[in-house]
């Protein structure tokens, strides 16, 4: 039988350093917001007559005096050249010139979509937004609550899914700041909604498992809770792994064939999908251990920067 | 095999067969699942309705209803397919014109308030007033005692053929003059007054340019406007050049308002700016013809620099009337998708759900072996009904949509994952497969139910998001298909997969273990 929770503290390590990691980029690049909650103008285009670089496309932009126009470019092999373009808000004269003055200098463009936000919409939506964060938060809280309403400590096991959850939330937001420093993507509604189905999603795996290491703690399965902790993922591991890994397949047909438009929203998913799997397996029962047994010091001085301190 | 067993899956059979009926031919004045915006292609306006200060609700409700008919009218003759022209709350009017790309022309076909009204030149003793004259003006007095109301100042015909507004000049609470611009704010004098002079080193001999209309009324002080309008519609001048015009037929009390004036100008000095009549659609004159007759008995041309789909737009306008209160521009929110992106969305969605389908369906036969061939055909069973749920409740689906049907088809075996898992567990402690699958799925319920909770609750979060902000249907189409996908998949997973397991009962297949992968997924 495998020894999971044997080797806790590494999975506490992996974690730390891609939150950690999440956490520098976050507080360098901060997150990209997109035109639903910061207002403007979005334009979809593809240059029909030649291929268009997007520094060169940067360039003309820039000399049609718009510097702060953002470039994201389809990164996935579908729809061969789409290029969004971010600006401030446009008006129909302004958008018509600028298509006009990139046909003059890279041949003709197909305006494949366009979509424009005042600023009025944009804080509305921020709003409603975040609202909904704070709303699912309170409801997930609950959940939790009477889901482990019959747990030996619900206070306890709660604590780890919430932490288990905020984990996921903090690794999608980590990886799409980069994405978004890197590669410009921005956090759109679909992203909120993204964030939302994976939290879900992360909490009920928890669930199962947790619901597991009741089972076993009231069978007594063994004295030792961090046998029975291990016993319960093993035994649940199957369904965790068979679970995630049908909805990963989905999700990447989603990224592979949809692209563009749906493709910040499959990311999310995707990171989601593994960051929760992986909290559910070993981040939130293996805290419950560590609890269990009082040793949140002795993590500490696991881990390998103590120890080359202490030597 | 028990009888309750038989009923059922002839139920789930029957079930099946309708929701493949339900899927080829129409029914319920269903042809096809909806399609949103973004599959179709199209475009999605939504508008900010601006009220004088003061309006009261009834005035707004009966205005914003009459806006939507406008609305409805002017989209009406451009033939566009099942357009959704909707109030929303907070005075705004959301309109969606599938298949319709050129939102540029959306915007000014629904923007457009189409208020028509005709005016005439001021007079001061029998000549025309010009700005200067205002501008020089010290007092605050209209030279025309008579008459109240706002004076128009236009600038030089542009290439349009067209006079733009540079200023409305009007009196304050106090009986001062201020000079507004198009929006409503104060301009400032000076500024005017250089505008003015450039304009004036320019001007052309007749021009209409920086003249001051004032309204034309009847003889009981009635202002001829686009109201008294019966009928519009595009025609072609008879004359050596054809040219577009519109050809317009008042009614009864239009027709003498308009006599009335034809009358009055007529008397006029001929060739002269007095003797012209201002046609200004939504504060620009978009042309000045001399009164050449008396009277017109109830019908007359509106002339101009017009191409042909000028004027189809100008009489469509005219007939559908003007908007009671004008629209915010630009507007709250725009959205264009070209029909080409669209179509290939949904190429692309539909590519992704089967190769997802078939990859499930191949993990769960090579994991589960025959307990995974009975999860592939529940899910065959779950995809058949979900769509046909979603052309009989109907759903609109979007990208997101999809995206969300998609991801429950992933979620859908997690049910059945869970009941196999059980099931095996069972079989291992050594129980035969009919008590194997009942244990198997009762225990797993409760967890199955549990699991899918979270779900439920953040689906109806989104629900709530996407119906609370402007543009929010990717998100509610995403909350409403998973749900959907969801609760669906519980009853396959559950009612399907078992039915269908318990045919096995009993049979010589259930003593060969193998075809279970009892011990093949176990570490």
């Amino acid at each position: 039988m495998f020894d999971i929770t044997g080797k806790r503290f590494w999975f506490f390590l992996v974690s730390g350093v891609v939150i950690l990691i999440g956490i520098i980029s976050l507080a360098t690049f901060g997150l990209a917001l997109g035109i639903e909650f910061s207002s403007g103008s979005r334009l979809m285009i593809s240059f029909d007559e030649r291929e268009v670089s997007q520094d060169q496309l940067r360039q003309e932009l820039a000399n049609l005096g718009y510097p702060n126009a953002i470039i994201q470019s389809e990164i996935l092999p579908t729809g061969q050249g789409d290029f969004f373009i971010r600006t401030r808000e446009l008006t129909g004269e302004e958008k018509e010139e600028l298509k006009d003055a990139l046909a003059a200098e890279f041949g003709h463009i197909t305006e494949k979509g366009f979509s424009g936000v005042s600023a009025e919409v944009a804080r509305e939506t921020t709003h409603t937004a975040a609202i909904a964060v704070a709303v699912a938060a309170v409801g997930i809280l609950l959940y939790i609550t009477w889901a482990f309403r019959r747990m030996p400590s619900p206070f306890r096991y709660g604590t780890c899914a919430i932490v288990a959850l905020l984990h996921d939330v903090l690794v999608v937001l980590g990886v799409f700041s980069i994405l978004g420093g890197v590669l410009n993507w921005e956090i759109n509604l679909m992203f909120i909604t993204g964030v939302l189905a994976v939290i879900g999603y992360s909490v009920n795996n928890t669930v199962v498992i947790f619901d597991r290491i009741r089972e076993n703690l009231t069978k007594g399965v063994s004295p030792n809770f961090e046998v029975v902790v291990n016993n319960s993922l093993v035994e649940t591991l199957s369904r965790s792994l068979n679970t995630s890994l049908t909805t990963l397949i989905v999700v990447l047909a989603l990224l592979l064939f949809v692209g563009a438009s749906i493709q910040n929203f499959a990311v999310v998913l995707l990171i989601g999908i593994i960051a929760g799997t992986y909290s559910s397996l070993f981040v939130a029962p293996q805290l419950l251990v560590v609890w269990e047994r009082g040793e949140w010091g002795r993590f500490l001085q696991w881990l390998p920067v103590a120890k080359a301190k202490s030597r | 095999m028990t009888r309750r067993n038989m009923l059922t899956l002839i139920i789930i059979l029957a079930l099946f067969a309708f929701a493949i009926c339900a899927l080829i031919y129409p029914m319920f004045d269903r042809q096809q699942i909806r399609l949103g915006l973004d599959l179709v292609g199209g475009s999605h306006l939504v508008y900010q309705a601006q009220f004088p200060e003061g309006a009261t609700g009834e005035d707004k409700t009966r205005a914003m209803d009459r806006a939507l008919d406008t609305i409805r009218t002017r989209i009406d003759k451009y033939g566009v397919t099942e357009p959704i022209i909707q109030k929303q709350e907070g005075e705004r009017i959301l309109v969606q014109l599938p298949g319709f790309t050129d939102i540029e022309a959306a915007k000014r076909l629904v923007e457009q308030t189409g208020f028509l009204e005709f005016r005439e030149v001021e007079l001061n003793n029998g000549n025309p007033v010009y700005l200067g004259d205002y501008l020089e003006n010290q007092n605050s007095e209209f030279f025309n005692k008579g008459e109240d109301s706002a004076r128009i100042f236009v600038g030089e015909k542009r290439d349009d053929g067209k006079h733009y507004p540079i200023a409305f000049l009007s009196k304050d609470e106090e009986g001062n003059f201020k000079y507004i611009d198009e929006e409503g704010s104060p301009i400032d004098i000076e500024e005017l007054r250089q505008i003015e002079e450039q304009i004036k080193a320019q001007l052309e001999l007749g021009s209409a340019a920086l003249l001051s209309w004032i309204p034309a009324r009847g003889g009981d002080g009635t202002q001829l406007t686009g109201g008294f309008l019966k009928e519009a519609r595009p025609s072609i001048t008879t004359g050596i050049t054809a040219e577009p015009e519109v050809a317009i037929e008042w009614n009864e009390e239009g027709g003498i308002i308009f006599d009335d004036i034809a009358e009055r100008l007529y008397s006029r000095p001929s060739e002269s700016q007095e003797r012209c009549i201002g046609i200004f659609l939504d504060n620009i004159l978009i042309s000045h013809p001399q009164i050449i007759e008396p009277a017109y008995h109830g019908s007359g041309v509106i002339t101009g620099n017009f191409t042909i789909e000028e004027v189809e737009h100008l009489a469509n306008l005219l007939e559908s009337g003007a908007l009671p209160m004008p629209l915010q521009k630009p507007p709250l929110y725009e959205e264009m998708v070209s029909a080409t992106l669209g179509a290939g969305f949904i190429d692309m969605s539909i590519k992704a759900g089967v190769i997802g389908i078939i990859l499930i369906m191949l993990f769960m036969v090579i994991y589960y072996r025959l307990l995974g061939l009975l999860a592939s055909l529940a899910l065959i069973f779950y995809g058949t009904l979900v769509l046909a749920l979603f052309k009989l409740i109907p759903v609109t689906l979007t990208l997101a949509g999809i995206g969300g049907f998609v991801l429950s088809i992933g979620m859908a075996v997690d049910a059945n994952v869970l009941i196999f898992e059980r099931m095996k567990e069972e079989l291992r402690a050594g129980r035969t497969l009919g008590a194997a699958i009942e244990t198997g799925f009762n225990r797993a319920w409760t967890a199955i139910r549990d699991s899918n909770i979270t779900t439920f609750i953040v689906c109806g979060i989104l629900y709530w998001v996407g119906s609370s902000i402007v543009a929010g249907e990717p998100v509610m189409g995403f909350a409403l298909t998973l749900f959907i996908g969801v609760a669906v998949s519980m009853f396959t997973a559950i009612i399907v997969t078992r039915t269908l397991l318990r045919l096995f009962v009993g049979t010589r297949l259930a003593q060969r273990t193998s075809l279970f992968s009892v011990y093949s997924g176990r570490r």
